[in-house]
Parts: C-alpha cells; structure tokens; sequence
C-alpha cells in the first residue's frame, strides 16, 4: 500500500497539531518546571482547565470540601465569595422568591459533596413524583436523548479500543499502553540497559517494526501484527490503513490523534520534546517523533482488536455507530457496567441479562432499570437538596416548587456546581490579594547614611524570600531579587565534562560557551575511583545478581547502615576519601586567532601523546616533542604525503614494536578517523572555540543589563555578592527539579562565577564607565552558593579576593551563617515539625540531616506554597513576612524610561515564575494525573525520567511529597499573583509590548496588579478590564465592576473604569 | 444413599443449584449465616454415616469444588461470591475427612464456613451503604473507609485458609496425610486452593484498591469495628489451638 506525499505530509501536520496540547518532558536530568496545559494557553483559563480535565481524565480544581477547609483556615475571603457568587447569579431566574446567593452560599460552605455529580437522567418531574411518593411516569424520548448520549461517548474523539472495554470489559487500552510503554523503555534507552534494541537508528517504528518481524512466537497476534507491518515501513502508510481500518472518518482524526497521544502524555511528551531538541545526542543517533509513536500505537491496536473481536461485538467506529442505532439497550447497559455506574441493587441483575442475549429480555430489564435509575439519581438530589433547605431554614423549599420552578433550581445548580472551582479560586485569589496589599510598604526609601555593609543579589526564587530577609534583620544588608541566571545565558562545559550544558531558561539558547579549566595538575586516580567505578560497572552487569551478592554484599550492607543512621557522620567521612574538584577559573574573554590556534595545538598534542601511548605502547619518555609534531603535521596534511621519514622516527622511538612498516600508515590513520587529528575537524573546532567567551563590549552589556534591571546603578557597597542557588539531596530523582529553573534546572553557582568575573574587570569596569555606571573601586563582586536545603551560603572564588577585602571576610561569613540559621528556624517546623527546631542550631543541623538522608522523601519544600510574583523595589516588602511564598525581582522603573528591563522581567521571569506557579497548581488538585503521585514507588526509567512501579506512562509534574502533606494540599492552588511597582501607564504599555505575557493576562492565566508609586493607586486586571481602586484593603470586587466592555478590549484596551472607593 | 444426601448437601453439582437459590433468596445477612452454617453440617453428617467412600465420590467433589472455584473467579456479587467458595470449600471434604486429625469434623468445617459468615456480615455494610456490595460499584474502598477495608481484607484471608486461621491447618494436615495414599487427589486439592487466593485477589482488587468514585460514606464504627476484630481474633486463636496448643 503507498499514499502519495501530499497526503502523507497531510498527517504528519494533523499530528503534529494533535500534539499540541500534550506538554514537552524535559529529561529529569534537568527538570524543567512546566505549565501542563501549556498548550492551551490560548484559551481562556476556565475553558482550558475544562479540555485539560477532558483530554488527560483529571481534575482541574479542588474538592469542595477542600475550599471549605481553607475557608475555615482564613485563606479564602468569605466576602470575596459571596461578591463572586452574587455576580454569577446576577442573571439566574429566581424560582418562587428563592435568594440564589443565599442557597449557593449554603451550598458550598455547607455541604461537603456536589449535589448534581451523578445526575444524567432524573428530570424534575421525577425528582416530585419521588418526593411526593407517587410512581415515575414513562419519559418520552428517553431512548433518544441515551442514544445521542451515547453516541457523544461511544464515538467522537474517543478511541475505538476504549469504547470497546467500555462495552465489553476488555483491557485493549492496559495492554496496549502496557506494550507501548514496553517499547518506549527499550527504544529510548540512554546507554542504562546490557543489552540495547538493535536497529535504533532507523527510527522508533522501523526499529520496532523490524524487531517484531523477526519475532516467531506463535501466537495469534504476532501474526497478525506482521500482517499489518508487511503493508509498509512508513509509519504514515501504516497510520492512514489503521484509521481506514478502524472506519474512524477523516474529520475525527485530529481529535482521535489527540486522545490517542493524551493517553501516555508523559512519553508522548517526551517524545514531543525530543523531534524538536535537534541538539540533543540520542535524538540524533536514535530518532523518533510522534508519528512513529502513534503508528506503533494504531498497530498494536488493530492486533489487539482483532484478538477481542467476536461475533457479537462492534470493534470498529462504523460497527458502533450502527451499534447505538439498533440495540441502543444494550449498548446502554453494557456502557454502564463498563463505566462502572451501574446501580449497585441491579448489577448482577445486568450481567446476567446480558450474558443471556435476548433481545426482549435486555429491553424488559432496560426499562426496569432506567426507571429505577432515575429514581435513584432523584432520591440522591433530594436527599442533597432537603439537606440543604433545612440549612438555609426553608424544609419545604423543595416541595412547595411547581416542576418549571424545580427544574430552574436544577439547571441553575447544575450551572453552578460546574463553576465553582473558579470561584473559590478567586475567592481564595482575593484573600491573598488582600493580605500582600495590607503588608506592603508605600513609603519611600529613607536616604542611607552611608552604602551598605553587603549588597546580595539573590535569584528570585520564592526560597530567596526567607534568607533575605533574615540577612536583612541581622545587619547592614541590602538584598535584590534578579533571575538566577544573572541575565547571561551560558553554555557551559565543566571540568571533566565532554558536554555541554546550557545554564539559562529553557525559552532562550545560549550564543557563548564558557570553559571551566583547573588551576591545579590532574590527579592520579586514586585506588578508591578505580574500586567506585567497578562496583559501578557490576551494578550494570546482569549476572552481579546471581555471582556476587554473596561475595560483596556486605560491602554495600555497610553502605546502607552508614547512610541510615548517621548520614552526616558517614557523609563526612566518605567526603575525605573522595577527590575534591580543584580550584578553577573561567574562561570567559573572546580568544584571538592565535589563542584559539594555540589551544588547538596543545590539545592535539595531548591526544596524539595519549594515542602513541595506547596504541604503540611507548613510555612518555620516548615520545618527544619531535616526534609529536612530525604525527601532527602529517595527520593533518595532505593524505598521500610521504611519511617515510616518520616512520624512521617511529622506528627509532621504539625497534621492538614497530618492526613493521605498516605500522606507521595504520597508526596515521586511526589519527586521523578515530582520534580525529585532521584539517576537517580542526576547522570545526576552530568554529567551536570561535563560540568560546565574551566580547568586552557584551560584557559590559550584560552587566549593565542586570544591574539596571534591578536598579543598582550607584551606591556599591564593598562587597557585592551574587548569590546563584541548588539543592542538596541523596537518592532524588527530581533533585533537579529543586535546583534554578533559571539555570535550565542547574545550580546557579557558574553564572554567578561569570558575572562575578565580569563585572570585576577593570576593562569592563571602564566601559560601564562610559556608559553612566560608576562601580566604585573597592566593590567587589563575589560569587556565593544558596544552598536551599541547608540554607547555608558558601563563598567562591575567594583565591580572587583582593586583599583589602580579607579582613571583612569573618564578618561577612558570621552574617551568612547567622541568616542561615535563622532561616532554617523558620523552615524547618514546616517540614519536621514544630519539635525539630527549638533553636537556630538544631535546626540547621537537621536541616543538613534532610539533605543527606537518603530516606528523606521531603528535603525540603522547594518552590511549593508560591503564589506572589513581585516586580519591584525591595522597600516594598522589606521586614514583610511572605513566608517563602514570593518571587521577587528588584526593579525601578526609574532607571527604565522605555521599558526595556521590564519587558525582559515580563518575558523571561514571570513566564518562567507562571510555568512554576501552574505545574504546582496542577499537581495539586490532581496529583495522580498532573502530578507523578507517591515518590515511594517511583523508579527511574532510561535516566531521563520516572515512571510508577515498574511500568507506567513517563510521570509529568511534581510528587505527592513536593506538594501535599499527609494527603491533603501543602501547597495552595492559586494562579500567580503579580504585582508590579511601576507607572500604571508605564507597566501597562509593557504588559502590551510583551505578547506571550499579554494574552496570559487576557486568558487570565495570572492575577496581574499595578502598584502606582506615584499615585499609590492599585490596578487590579479583573474580568476583562483594569479596575482602579484609591487604597489599600479594597480590593474590586466583581459586584462593583462594570458590565463587561465590548470585544477587543484587554489589558491595553484602556477600559480603566474607576471604582467608587470608600476612603 | 447417604452419600446421595452427602452430595446434595455439600453441594456438589448440580446439586448446588437448590442451596444457591435459597442462598441468594434468604435475608442477609442472619438468613446467609444461617444456612451457611447449618446446610453443609447436615452434609458432614451424612458422610460420616457413609460406610465407605469410593474414589469416584471423592473425584465428584474435588470437580465440583474445582467448578466453583473457577467460577468464583469472573463473580463480582459478594453474595454469589460466598456462596461459591462455600460450595467449593465443601467439596473437599470426602477427601478431608478421611485425614483429618484433632478436633471433631463438624468443628473443622466450622473453619471454613465462620470466616464466609464473617464476610456475609461485611457484605451487609457495604449493602447499607452501597445498595449492594459488587466489586467495583464502587471499588478503591481502601482510602475512604480504612477500617472495613482492613477487616474485609483479612476476613478474606481468613476464607482464603491462610495461617493462622483454622482452615489453614485443617487442609494443612489432611492433605499431607492425603499425599501418601492419594497423591493427584492432593495436588487438584492443592490447585483449588490455588484458585480460591486467585479469586480473593480478584475480590480485593475489585474492592479495595484503585480510585474511589462513589459518595461520601461513613466508615465502621469503632465499636463495631472491634467486634469484627474480636471475632477474627478468635478464629486465629482457634487456628492456633488446633494447630497445637497454646504452649
């Protein structure tokens, strides 16, 4: 079978639309934060959450008895609301006098369980006759309304194979995810298996398709499996004849190619990832993309249909479409036994109605059954509803409605229940609105005597919140908030690193590598690597099991009891025997031309001394700086050069091994192929090294950039510390995920280190100059390390320091150390409870426990509790506890008058801060779903990510650990809240400029407000408008907005209606 | 003919069909019990006035227990459940009571027929609050309702004989008794076995474990939770005892 290119391209763009809702997975390596509904953004927020609950099977909000124990804790603004339910019942009929904000307040701070959940058939006049105890009258048109119901279940987006266990109690969806996620683990192993899939670089589908053609178990449906791959090896081929095949119509693919990948969104996602991450190694040596993914899937479905087909059973869309015309009974009650919603009393009753056939009997037990399912659903919805009238005092209220009236009552419930998580979501927005407008400061900024003692630049990380402000109780510290990439990106290579990694947000690509080089000489490897890296190597072998758990078990034995019971005792020692890295530098300035040849040529000659070493086996003292140079130039020579005379030299180097004269032509060669001492590759690397640094005048730039952006543009005081952050833990999967997302999930420390050593040179130090910016001469900038399991802070390149500074170094060490201690004093209560911490030193001591305990499932509680989003000068919230749950980034519009810095704060930051804010949101209200559930049973799958027990879908989003305690939210569900202290003009014409940010305020994505210091007026963007308010402690509520502007407005629309504001 | 009453009385097929539809018709759960206790004793009793009892009897019974509990496999009515392990459970004992050691015969079926009462009971509160205990109408009990789940997840063990419960040691010692002079009658008691843990697996999958979609509903009382527990208790105590003493 062939289809021609149009059509093949044709899906592979359907495909790739379908894709689009399902999130990327980053490699855990480097755990990105991400919004799961990233791809729909351009929906408005309440619509989005609505498919995401849709498409991923999961919950978008909190139960309600959730909210209710927020709204008895205070974190939900009982006056918020009941001013957002007053405004959704604005345009409800009132039935018979009832006050719809009076039953609805009752109903969601009264009642613990949804009154209309289960409610599908039940009509009004069923719910009186129940009430009234008279028998229920036939429905007309109940067949029809369960046939159409049908029909949107059965068919539309769904796959067919669900439907089918949906009818028949299959397991077509398990199986099938189950060998999928089988496939997925060989494939895309990452160098962890002995024994690796053959074949991988053809591609996922080929490499599968080939395995499976040569599979000869006989089983029935291996063969039909070969049947279909027969039929082509493109994967759009073998797509376009599964749907042909399933009778899905060409219409519904997109939507059917969406369900499809919604199923395993973690692989999917991944794989997402990958097709486009052209730099990454395995994508390049092993492709594959989701086309391949959902050809691999479409196959084993047709074979695990074909194995479930009988007779009586509908397995493609056409076959259950006719299904629902003609036997609509039975395809209703198959669907509630398979939904699992079958009435309990009746259930057996089903099956054996079922298992009989008969049609007359099926449609006898039909009627009986949907009469006494509606009496059921009406008994549920009055016992909820008389529940919740003798609450509001009014036993009668449901008895005195005529059927009409009852029916408005329903509807209008029904209404509400599905829109009331963004309710209480606003509600519990507005109580945290308010509590961080009553704390902040408005005053001005009194004039310093004199600079400060230390001025630190956190990252702005929520983490920062705590230290900061501890630094600042204890002494003369000034402290700002800035992206923990200090605004330079970088592509980094560490020492002892072959690659490179990329330490910035994930939206941007790094244009310069930085080099780590040691100061100090190679060490020899000691005898306990060379033992570490075999005991590595027998963790990987797969007869360690059978051959030595006897032999050396005991050795990891002692391993496990050191680790448990005295983690910082058997760390402590374990550290001594291990190397430690040496001193090292940066290589951060442009190489010439002559540098960059310089570097080349020493590192050739280290290889090829290296190879002559290895392969010719000569002793260093016979191989001769001649000798090297004569291999040199002749590997990067022409190719049919004479090498005579090398080979003489060869010879004279060592007569006993290189008797033959061969041997110097085949030794040039693996030069040149396998050690790759040519002219080719030299170019190349000449290309890299060209990548290798900074020009003066970049940077001077980005040190220019990131001192504005937050607005320290004089006063510097001696010690400028820049602050980069990372975690601390043992036996963590999502260590990463603890670590600077604004670093790509690394530490912070090496772009710390490179605007340290920038803004430390006196040449750059010259150009600022001449830009404005004057650092005095005594300023020094100073690397340092927030270790945020700890809190401790560790000074770098102290070798650096000059002199002068030395003496300040105690103080500025007790300073830190005394911050730290009282941070983790505030922390750690919240994690080991209140006991763990009766003074600061115990509890930094437990606090280094949790960072090496290897049972430590809660190190700490990373970025949960978020909710702020601060754009502004720190004497706004200085002395103003936010309980770790801010990110605050310095800035002064003052020294931004066309709104640069701020956009690049709006662009990178606080997308960066909304991803974080709404993977935590997520992972919240659905931990099974968005989240990746319990740590406990996690297990590490291919390096790159984890999956539950020992197979599962690749699992997205945040452990139950990081974001619940004791089952219940740690973290509170809310969107961002942003506040920016700017010009209300000036902040919003940046909100504008900024498109990705824009329309996350449109679609209401974030809570965005603008503190005017001019006018201390507050704009809050509510609905679809700015709403101005004169004070504090009034925040707008929706009963005082405005009727909704005309289409087209937004947040630059300047609909700025000004609010009656009490004094 | 007493093996005729035998026979019908322990259920074999088809005479189970009489008990199953009495079984499933009597009141629960007091009805259940009743007959649960009371039905196969009279069978007991008849098999112990058998003269003799030929191979042939003994297959008949092993078949039907293997029936039954092949049967238990694909039920998800609690009460359908029951009545078929207690079916397959019977089955058994032509062969059992030609081995058995230490208490009476009567006392050791009481082994197995006391925990499949216990479970009729736990079928009666899922009933109250559920309208019908069917496994997965609805399952993931395990969270919402900690303290019944516990108890319905070891009284199964307790129907399934698994130590340290009286049936345990009944089947235990008859059947190493039985290896000797019948050894493939022992190995398909065996595999009986065998299925009855497949089918309380399946229960308890049913049951317990996975999402919980149904309404709030409240758990055990403390008090009565500890009755269920005193009586499972008892029957791990009388397990012990027979098994060899308290010392």
């Amino acid at each position: 079978m062939t289809i021609d290119l149009g059509r093949k391209l044709g899906i592979r763009s359907m495909i790739y639309v379908a894709g689009e809702p399902v999130p990327f997975f980053w490699p855990m390596r480097a755990f990105i934060h991400h919004n799961p509904l990233h791809g729909l953004e351009h929906l408005p927020f309440e619509q989005a959450v609505r498919r995401g609950e849709d498409l991923f099977h999961a919950r978008g909000f909190l139960k309600r008895r959730q909210y209710q124990d927020y709204l008895r804790q205070g974190r939900v603004d009982a006056t918020a609301l009941t001013a957002e339910i007053s405004a959704f019942c604005r345009d409800l009929p009132e039935p018979h006098g009832l006050d719809w904000r009076e039953l609805l307040l009752t109903l969601v701070t009264e009642t613990p369980e949804p009154t209309t959940e289960f409610w599908r058939l039940a009509s009004a006049a069923d719910i009186l006759d129940v009430l009234h105890g008279k028998p229920l009258a036939d429905a007309p048109g109940q067949l029809e309304t369960i046939q159409a119901e049908l029909g949107g279940q059965l068919l539309g987006d769904r796959p067919v194979y669900e439907a089918v266990d949906g009818l028949y109690c299959t397991r077509i969806a398990s199986d099938l995810d189950e060998l999928v996620v089988n496939i997925c683990l060989d494939f895309f192993d990452e160098g962890h298996s002995v024994w690796e899939m053959p074949e991988r670089d053809g591609g996922l589908f080929r490499a599968w398709r080939s395995l499976t053609q040569r599979n000869r178990w006989p089983s029935r449906r291996n063969r039909r499996l070969k049947e279909i791959l027969a039929i082509s090896d493109e994967p759009e081929v073998i797509i376009a004849h599964a749907m042909e095949r399933l009778k899905v119509p060409e219409q519904r693919w997109m939507g059917y190619f969406s369900r499809e990948l919604s199923r395993l969104h973690g692989w999917a996602g991944f794989i997402r990832w990958r097709s486009q991450a052209k730099h990454y190694y395995w994508q390049r040596r092993y492709p594959a993309d989701l086309v391949d993914l959902l050809a691999v899937r479409l196959t084993l479905t047709l074979a695990l249909l074909a194995e479930a087909q009988r007779p009586d059973r509908a397995c493609d869309a056409e076959a259950l479409a006719e299904l629902i015309e003609q036997a609509p009974e039975a395809t209703y009650l198959r669907h509630e036994r398979g939904q699992g919603r079958a009435l309990p009393r009746l259930a057996q009753q089903l099956e054996e109605t079922l298992a009989r056939g008969d049609r007359a009997r099926i449609q006898a037990f039909f009627r009986d059954y949907v009469r006494a399912k509606r009496e059921a659903e009406a008994l549920h919805i009055i016992r909820h509803g008389q529940r919740l009238a003798e609450r509001l005092g009014r036993p009668d209220l449901l008895s005195a409605l005529a059927p009409g009236e009852l029916e408005q009552l329903l509807d209008g419930l029904r209404r509400f229940e599905r829109h009331e998580g963004m309710i209480w979501l606003a509600a519990m927005e507005g109580r945290a609105i308010d509590d961080l407008l009553k704390g902040v400061r408005l005053e001005a900024e009194a004039a310093r005597p004199k600079r400060p003692f230390v001025q630190a630049l956190f990252c702005i990380d929520t983490r920062s919140e705590r230290i900061r402000r501890r630094l600042e109780g204890i002494g003369d510290y000034q402290t700002y908030g800035i992206a923990g990439f200090f605004g330079v990106p970088i592509s980094f290579m560490e020492l002892g690193k072959g690659s490179e990694q990329h330490l910035c947000p994930v939206l941007l690509t790094p244009k310069n590598l930085v080099i780590e080089m040691s100061c100090e000489a190679p060490p020899d490897q000691t005898a306990l690597t060379a033992l570490e890296k075999a005991m590595h190597e027998l963790k990987e072998s797969v007869l360690t099991p059978f051959v030595t758990v006897e032999a050396i078990g005991l050795l990891f034995g002692l391993d496990m009891v050191g680790k448990t019971v005295a983690p910082r005792g058997y760390h402590r020692w374990r550290n001594r025997l291990h190397h430690h890295k040496p001193l090292s530098h940066l290589l951060l300035d442009k190489l010439t031309e002559h540098q960059a040849d310089s570097i080349i040529r020493a590192a050739q000659r280290a290889i090829i001394v290296k190879a002559v070493e290895l392969e010719l086996g000569l002793s260093p003292e016979q191989i001769t700086d001649d000798l090297v140079r004569a291999l040199r130039e002749t590997a990067l020579g022409p190719k049919d050069a004479e090498h005579a005379d090398l080979s003489e030299q060869l010879c004279e180097a060592s007569r006993a091994v290189l008797n033959l004269p061969d041997k110097g032509a085949a030794f040039l060669k693996r030069l040149r192929r396998a050690y790759r001492i040519n002219r080719d590759f030299a170019h190349r690397q000449i290309e890299q090294l060209s990548r290798i640094g900074f020009t003066l005048d970049e940077q001077a730039n980005y040190v220019l950039q990131a001192l504005k952006s937050i607005g320290l543009v004089r006063g510097f005081s001696r010690f400028v510390l820049l602050i980069g952050h990372g975690s601390a833990s043992q036996n963590n999967p999502y260590e990463s995920a603890l670590d600077c997302g604004a670093c790509g999930g690394a530490h912070g420390l090496t772009n710390a280190r490179v605007l340290a050593q920038m803004a430390n040179n006196p040449r750059v130090r010259k150009r600022l100059q001449g830009r404005g910016l004057v650092i005095a001469d005594d300023s020094w900038f100073l690397p340092a390390f927030h270790n945020t399991t700890t809190d401790e802070i560790s000074l770098h390149d102290l070798e650096r320091l000059p002199p002068s500074h030395v003496i300040y170094l105690d103080r500025l060490r007790s300073g830190l150390i005394a911050a730290a201690r009282l941070c983790a004093q505030e922390r750690i209560p919240t994690l080991n409870g209140p006991a763990a911490a009766p003074n600061p030193a115990s509890a930094a001591l437990t606090a280094q426990r949790n960072a090496l305990d290897w049972s430590q499932v809660r190190p700490e509680w990373g970025l949960s509790g978020n909710a702020y989003f601060i754009i502004a000068r720190r004497q706004l919230t200085r002395g103003l506890n936010l309980e770790g749950r801010a990110f605050l980034h310095s800035y002064d519009y003052r020294e931004d008058p066309k709104r640069r810095l701020l956009e690049n704060i709006l662009t990178g930051p606080l997308v960066v801060g909304q991803w974080i804010n709404m993977e935590h949101y997520f992972s919240t209200v659905d931990n099974e779903a968005f989240g990746s559930g319990s740590k406990v049973y996690h297990n590490v799958a291919g390096n790159f990510g984890v999956m539950t027990g020992n197979q599962s879908d690749l699992r997205t989003g945040l452990p139950a650990q990081t974001v619940l305690k004791n089952g219940e939210p740690y973290h509170q569900p809310m969107r961002l809240i942003t506040l920016i202290q700017a010009p209300f003009e000036h902040a919003r014409k940046a909100i504008e400029a900024v498109t990705s940010v824009k329309y996350l305020v449109l679609n209401h994505w974030i809570r965005i407000l603008v503190l005017d210091p001019e006018s201390q007026r507050i704009s809050l963007y509510e609905g679809d408008e700015w709403a101005h308010q004169i004070s504090r402690g009034e925040v707008p509520s929706p009963e005082n907005r405005s009727s909704p502007p005309p289409p087209g407005r937004g947040p630059g629309g300047g609909s700025t209606t000004e609010k009656n504001a009490s004094p | 003919m007493e093996l005729v009453v035998a026979a019908f009385f322990l259920g074999f097929f088809p005479f189970s069909m009489p008990f199953m539809l009495a079984f499933r018709r009597l009141p629960a759960p007091w009805g259940q019990a009743a007959a649960l206790l009371i039905w196969p004793q009279v069978g007991l009793w008849a098999l112990a006035q058998a003269p003799s009892l030929p191979d042939g009897f003994v297959a008949w019974g092993l078949a039907s227990a293997l029936l039954y509990g092949f049967r238990a496999l694909t039920l998800r009515d609690l009460t359908l459940w029951i009545g078929f392990i207690a079916l397959s459970s019977w089955g058994l004992f032509p062969l059992l009571i030609q081995h058995l050691n230490g208490p009476p015969p009567a006392m050791q079926l009481l082994g197995f027929t006391l925990p499949l009462v216990l479970l009729v009971f736990l079928g009666d509160e899922l009933r109250q609050r559920f309208g019908a205990a069917f496994a997965g109408l609805p399952g993931g009990l395990a969270q919402p309702l900690p303290r019944l789940s516990a108890l319905f997840a070891v009284t199964l063990l307790a129907v399934l004989a698994t130590p340290l419960f009286p049936a345990f040691f009944t089947l235990l010692g008859a059947l190493l008794g039985a290896s000797a002079s019948m050894p493939l009658f022992t190995l398909w008691a065996l595999a009986i076995w065998l299925i009855w843990s497949w089918a309380g697996a399946r229960l308890t999958q049913g049951f317990l474990i996975g999402p919980y979609l149904g309404c709030a509903s409240a758990d055990l009382s403390l008090a009565r939770g500890w009755l269920y527990a005193a009586a499972l208790i008892g029957l791990a105590g009388a397990g012990i005892a027979f098994a060899g003493g308290w010392l």
